[in-house]
């Protein structure tokens, strides 16, 4: 069929009246623009200030590494920051109902919350740790059988502990009262390794920093921060600040002011 | 294709059954041991019925357990009794009381963007009829009902300022509907946060201030019996109570008030409390000291608190681990594993002897 003058101009006007319905369908139907990262123009940041060294009330001022952190990140991102403390039970409903932007307060990444938030990279690890000597180290639960490993009674460490008893050969279980008589027990030749948390280790090594040991994780605890899940600009500022805090090593800077 | 997915269907694991063990009873010289447990959010049922047991073999006679509005009418008129009947008939075969505390409110209830405690007062019928259907269906099983969880907290309002006379007016609209449904059921009130929140707070209000007001707001006609939480924190339970101090004491003074204004006729029942031994949390005591504190308030319980008819300990055991300070305030962990302080309440309960030093003294520099 030959194209005439008069169908040629028909075709130009429907395939503009179609761009032109096409031009208003997407102005009316497009996403409206992502609301910005920080929409009150400040970093709000709930955290749970009862968790020493991360985050605690000194002197009516909150003081520790989760707010050295989350300063750092208002720095980094050239916005000014407030801290909202909230006690852990609310800090996922302060999220979601849009009181915060993120939460920074020693969350462990939880799957059955992912329908509401996204966590960030990790910025520290607060799992169990072995603790030995570094002339006699031992890394691994596979060196446990037949050595005498120290550990607090009733603590997660014990209930790790007690778990091995039934997945490796005899091994000599040494409880005490306090982590610190654990770790003691080590220095002292009592044990051979003790099994504790990061953080009680990290603290521990701080005041005993003489002491040459080997640390090896043995369960992994990673804390992260946690934006709400439609706030993906949000999400992706923190998660680029913390990972270039991390790159740059004020990350390991921060936390060796408290840790 | 309907036949491959029947053949793929046989290679699905079956479910762990829990068929009903013979009629149960608790073993216990301690009746008012009891202990707070988180059965609802628990997907296999054979962990209801563990859980159960081991509650009943550590002695203690009741549970107090937590069935939300906004689980089981999660739609307006349709419920769903499934889990909450998976509950009882475990609780029941094992010879264990429970203690229902009702509360959530579902989303059909209240506006689009607000979270599942955000309670709006137009919602109080709508919250009656169900406690009403519920004291129905278990009136044969259930005669305890809390009514809502710490209602000082504006947490537990979902971000509004807790008002005293607020939750007056829910009591009302709950409590002669309840009677209707269940001639002896029990309408506990308060369940109050321990916080010294002042006046004007955006976080709450100190639980000795908001039930002198529930009582000022005409309280006493609308329940029968208070439920106190009281926890030790860091201090020993033997320490004294004051006005200014969260600690386990602080019990007594909520007592003192309903002394004030009802003689003391009103029951009361400790339905949550305890020590938690998170390595980190500054309000923790560490594994030790939890175990010694708490079987030191259970004897304190006994000897000093004729006037508690229940000492429910926070929490038996979560279904999945929480990763921060609520995980240590378990007696079992996620998988059954038994910590020692469930062992020393145990021994405590049933009246066995203790097992001697559990750690070695400390070594010598």
């Amino acid at each position: 069929m030959a194209a005439t003058p008069r169908r040629i101009a028909l075709t130009v006007v429907l395939l503009s009246g179609l761009a032109l319905l096409s031009f208003v369908a997407g102005r009316v139907l497009r996403p409206q623009t992502e609301t910005p990262p920080f929409p009150t123009g400040e970093i709000r940041i709930a955290v749970d200030a009862s968790y020493p060294p991360f985050a605690v009330v000194q002197d009516a001022e909150l003081a520790g590494f989760e707010i050295d952190l989350g300063s750092a990140i208002g720095a980094r991102l050239g916005l000014p920051v407030r801290f909202v403390n909230i006690s852990y039970d609310g800090l996922y409903d302060a999220l979601i109902s849009g009181q915060v932007d993120v939460v920074i307060s020693q969350l462990l990444v939880n799957p059955l919350r992912m329908g509401d938030v996204r966590y960030t990279r990790a910025y520290f690890d607060a799992g169990l740790v072995l603790i030995s000597s570094s002339a006699t180290p031992i890394g691994s639960i596979s060196q446990i059988p037949g050595k005498r490993l120290a550990l607090e009674f009733g603590s997660a460490a014990d209930a790790e502990a007690r778990l091995w008893t039934r997945r490796v050969r005899p091994f000599e279980m040494r409880p005490y009262e306090l982590t610190e008589y654990a770790l003691d027990a080590v220095r002292l030749g009592e044990a051979d390794a003790a099994l504790t948390d990061a953080i009680s280790a990290r603290l521990y090594l701080r005041a005993h920093s003489e002491w040459n040991t080997h640390l090896a994780y043995v369960t992994q605890a990673p804390f992260a921060a946690a934006v709400a899940l439609e706030r993906a600009s949000t999400w992706k500022a923190i998660e680029n600040a913390i990972s270039a805090l991390m790159e740059d090593g004020t990350l390991d800077h921060l936390l060796s002011r408290w840790l | 294709m309907m036949v491959l997915g029947w053949c793929l269907s046989l290679l699905v694991p079956a479910a762990h059954r829990a068929p009903l063990q013979p009629q149960q009873t608790v073993l216990t010289e301690q009746p008012h041991t009891c202990v707070h447990t988180n059965l609802i959010d628990e997907v296999d049922e054979w962990k209801i019925q563990r859980s159960l047991q081991l509650v009943r073999e550590m002695g203690a006679t009741t549970i107090v357990e937590f069935f939300p509005w906004a689980y089981i009418e999660r739609t307006e008129d349709v419920y769903d009794w499934s889990q909450a009947d998976k509950i009882i008939r475990h609780s029941t075969n094992q010879g264990i009381r429970v203690i229902a505390r009702l509360g959530l409110v579902p989303g059909w209830a209240r506006p689009g963007d607000t979270t599942l405690n955000y309670f709006p007062e137009d919602a109080f019928p709508d919250f009656a009829q169900f406690a009403v259907d519920f004291a129905t269906r278990y009136r044969d099983s259930i005669d305890h009902i809390i009514i809502l969880n710490e209602p000082n907290l504006a947490f537990e309002w979902g971000f509004q300022t807790p008002n005293p006379a607020r939750y007056v007016r829910l009591l009302q609209a709950v409590y002669q509907p309840l009677h209707r449904a269940n001639p002896d059921v029990v309408v506990l009130a308060g369940a109050l946060a321990p916080t010294l929140e002042p006046d004007g707070s955006p976080n709450g209000l100190d639980d000795l201030i908001f039930l002198e007001r529930m009582y000022a707001a005409g309280a006493a006609d609308y329940f029968d019996a208070l439920a106190i939480h009281t926890y030790g924190f860091t201090e020993p339970p033997q320490a004294a109570p004051a006005p200014d101090v969260l600690n386990f004491r602080r019990a007594e003074l909520l007592y003192e008030i309903v002394r004030q204004y009802d003689n003391a006729a009103t029951p009361v029942y400790i339905t949550e409390s305890g020590w938690n031994d998170d390595p980190r949390w500054t309000k923790a005591v560490r594994p030790s000291q939890r175990i010694a504190y708490t079987l030191d308030a259970l004897r304190w319980v006994e000897d000093e608190w004729d006037w508690a008819e229940t000492f429910c300990l926070w929490i038996f055991r979560y279904p999945r681990p929480t990763g921060r300070y609520p995980d240590y305030f378990t007696l079992v962990t996620p998988e059954f594993q038994l910590k020692p302080i469930y062992s020393a309440v145990q021994a405590y309960a049933r009246g066995w002897e203790s097992e001697g030093a559990l750690w070695l003294p400390p070594p010598a520099e």
